[in-house]
């Protein structure tokens, strides 16, 4: 699903900063992987870079048998919208917006109909027992709910990976399990392709494999 | 994938993002209402305005002037200070022959308080003497018959011709024309029924309060001897009629032995200057008009491009959210300007309709003129369109540039 071939990516500025070094790394089809480091340690960075959120300086970046590379604004737009499901650590919806409306944005940017948008974020989140809590805005909901709004968010462009940022960084302990357990279940029962940055050696116990990296590089 | 201007999807968007934060929306909604309707107001208003105040001069010929005679002022020739002296149809002619941009030349004289009757119904009216040329000076407006013409004069036929409001107080709404009409004993023929537009007064009535004979006529029967009465001329266009005056005091003054620096001997009123005043009034009002309506449209404008501005800072990490999920920069642009465009176009449409209101309000109340003109509106919301869309422009290019990583790491 995604293949890295010596990634290199430096920040630019007064003192550049040469964030990632290198990288390679394979994630298949249907991989629930954890990627662990210190701060600092450049995961964020590369989770852009495999959410097509930033870009990289050189080396070669495949996603689902695409290659990712100098991307014009409206492509890698497009791409982001169709393949790639994000979750972040601080939930990121839009406070004046309902769960289902939130939920349904991503569609709305694919052309389709309000009625029909509404109807699958709906069936989305009642997948992730939120059918009650469809038309609360964020502010009405728990972390744990809005973290589960956020996931059904990032499902419903049926994306071929999903990329989560610390998903349980904002969260307790329990809930964190509860949205762990989400992901897992998407792993198992749909083969959804999963790639979590976390700190929380709990979360990274529970993926299939633990991609570690130190000072930029793969260890 | 690209939303379109005309997609609906985008326009509930809009109306979500709007109606997000009412107040401040109203706010900026009232700013651009307040801007249009003061613009239509104004240039709906200027033309009633006009027409109020150039209804006085309408059904006038506006480049002419009165001359009347008087008292000398200074003693000269024999003639003391304080003496009297009149215009005579020598002086007409004198006049007629001697300045050649005079196009027309009138004498009139009026005799008010003449008893006028068909033998039945009476009544008192004005009595004005008047010369072949007194309608291309007064331009009266004929319902009936003809006005008073040259071959009249010339054989000072009992002629005359009524005013609208006589004829329907002696004849009501039956035809006088070719009646004998008793006025102060003598009978004369009706031949015309004659109203006016103007709101000034020659003479001391409206053509419709009077009736009009010819100047020969009324000299023979109300025994003026050759005296003409006040003298109304008509001057080329283009040339002024007070520019004429030294002429006219030397040709008249030598005739009447009047001094030639008694300048008040004479009374002289250039009624196409005071035409112009009004004018240059009316031009200074227009101007006054136009700055305030224009200063009201650039505030509402600001206020449009301030309003998105606000919206791009506080909505860094929406817009952020947004491109993360899919959207183009040019959904992020399209949707910002939409905003500022919707924004404008209700409000704009508002101030319209309000403006539309008060004028027709003005309308009733002050009398016609008072209304917005179809185009004048368009051209309003058109320009206010424009710049509502330039406005918020360069917000909306700011909100293209916001990276998704960044607006999503600046929690
Ligand atoms: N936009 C940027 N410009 C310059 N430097 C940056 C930028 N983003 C991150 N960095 C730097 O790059 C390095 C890696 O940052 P990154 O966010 O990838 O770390 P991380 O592993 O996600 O850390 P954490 O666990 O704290 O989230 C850090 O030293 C950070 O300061
Ligand atoms: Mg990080």
């Amino acid at each position: 699903m995604i293949t890295l071939k010596d990634i290199n990516k430096t920040y630019p500025g007064a003192a550049p900063l040469h964030v990632l070094k290198d990288i390679s790394l394979n994630i298949g089809r249907g991989e629930l992987v954890s990627i662990m480091g210190a701060s600092g340690s450049g995961k964020s960075t590369l989770l852009n870079i495999l959410g097509i959120l930033d870009g990289y300086d050189s080396g070669e970046y495949w996603l689902d048998g695409k290659l990712i590379k100098n991307l014009s604004e409206n492509r890698a737009a497009d791409l982001r919208n169709r393949m790639i499901g994000f979750v972040f650590q601080s939930f990121n919806l839009i406070s004046y917006k309902d769960a289902a409306d939130n939920v349904a944005l991503p569609l709305f940017y694919q052309g389709v109909g309000r009625r029909k948008r509404r109807a699958l974020a709906m069936e989305q989140l009642e997948k992730l027992g939120l059918a009650d809590r469809a038309h609360h805005l964020p502010g009405e909901l728990s972390g744990g709910q809005k973290q589960r709004v956020a996931i059904a968010r990032s499902l419903i462009t049926r994306p071929s990976i999903i990329l989560a940022d610390e998903p349980t960084g904002a969260l307790d302990s329990r809930t964190s399990k509860e949205v762990m357990q989400i992901f897992r279940d998407l792993n198992s029962q749909q083969g959804m392709t999963i790639a979590i940055v976390t700190h929380d050696p709990g979360v990274g116990e529970q993926t299939n494999r633990i991609i570690r990296i130190s000072d930029g590089r793969i260890v | 994938m690209k939303t379109s201007i005309f997609d609906l999807e985008n326009w509930r968007e809009i109306g979500a993002t709007l109606s997000r934060n009412k107040t401040r929306t109203f706010l900026t909604a009232f700013g651009i209402f307040w801007g249009t309707a003061m613009l239509a107001m104004l240039l709906g208003g200027e033309k009633g305005l006009e027409h109020k105040l150039m209804s006085n001069f309408e059904g006038f010929a506006t480049n002419c002037a009165i001359i009347g005679s008087g008292r000398r002022t200074i003693s000269y020739e024999g003639f003391n200070k304080g003496s009297y002296w009149s215009i005579t149809t020598d002086d007409v002619e004198a006049l007629r022959n001697g300045i050649p941009e005079i196009d027309a030349i009138a004498a009139l004289y009026s005799v008010g308080g003449i008893s006028v009757t068909d033998g039945s119904t009476a009544t008192a009216s004005m009595v004005q003497g008047v010369s072949p040329d007194f309608p291309k000076i007064f331009l009266p407006v004929i319902y009936d018959g003809r006005f008073i013409n040259a071959s009249d004069e010339n054989a000072s036929h009992k002629v005359c011709v009524i005013g609208k409001q006589v004829s329907e107080k002696i004849y009501g709404t039956e035809s006088p024309v070719g009646q004998y009409l008793s006025v102060g004993g003598i009978y004369y023929r009706i031949v015309g029924v004659a109203g006016q537009t103007a709101e000034v007064q020659v003479g001391g009535a409206k053509i419709d309060e009077e009736v009009i004979i010819p100047m020969s006529a009324m000299r023979r029967n109300f025994n003026l001897g050759n005296s003409a009465g006040d003298v109304c001329i008509l001057v080329r266009q283009g040339i002024s009629p007070s520019s004429l005056q030294p002429r006219i005091e030397r040709i008249l003054g030598r005739a009447h032995h009047i001094h030639p620096d008694d300048h008040n001997a004479m009374f002289f009123f250039d009624i196409a200057e005071q035409f112009e005043m009004v004018e240059h009034l009316f031009a200074g009002v227009t101007l006054l008009a136009m700055f305030v309506g224009i200063s009201s449209l650039i505030a509402g404008i600001i206020g449009v491009g301030n309003i998105m501005w606000v919206i791009v800072k506080e909505r860094t990490n929406e817009i952020g959210i947004r491109r993360a999920i899919g959207a183009r920069p040019s959904d992020i642009v399209m949707q910002i300007l939409s905003e500022g465009v919707a924004l404008t176009v209700v409000a704009g449409l508002s101030g319209i309709v309000f403006s539309t209101i008060v004028l027709a309000a003005a309308a009733k109340m002050i009398g016609p003129g008072f209304d917005l003109q179809l185009s004048t509106a368009l051209g309003i919301m058109v320009t206010f369109v424009i710049l509502g869309t330039l406005a918020g422009l360069i917000p909306s290019l700011k909100a293209m540039k916001i990276k998704p990583i960044e607006a999503i790491n600046d929690k």
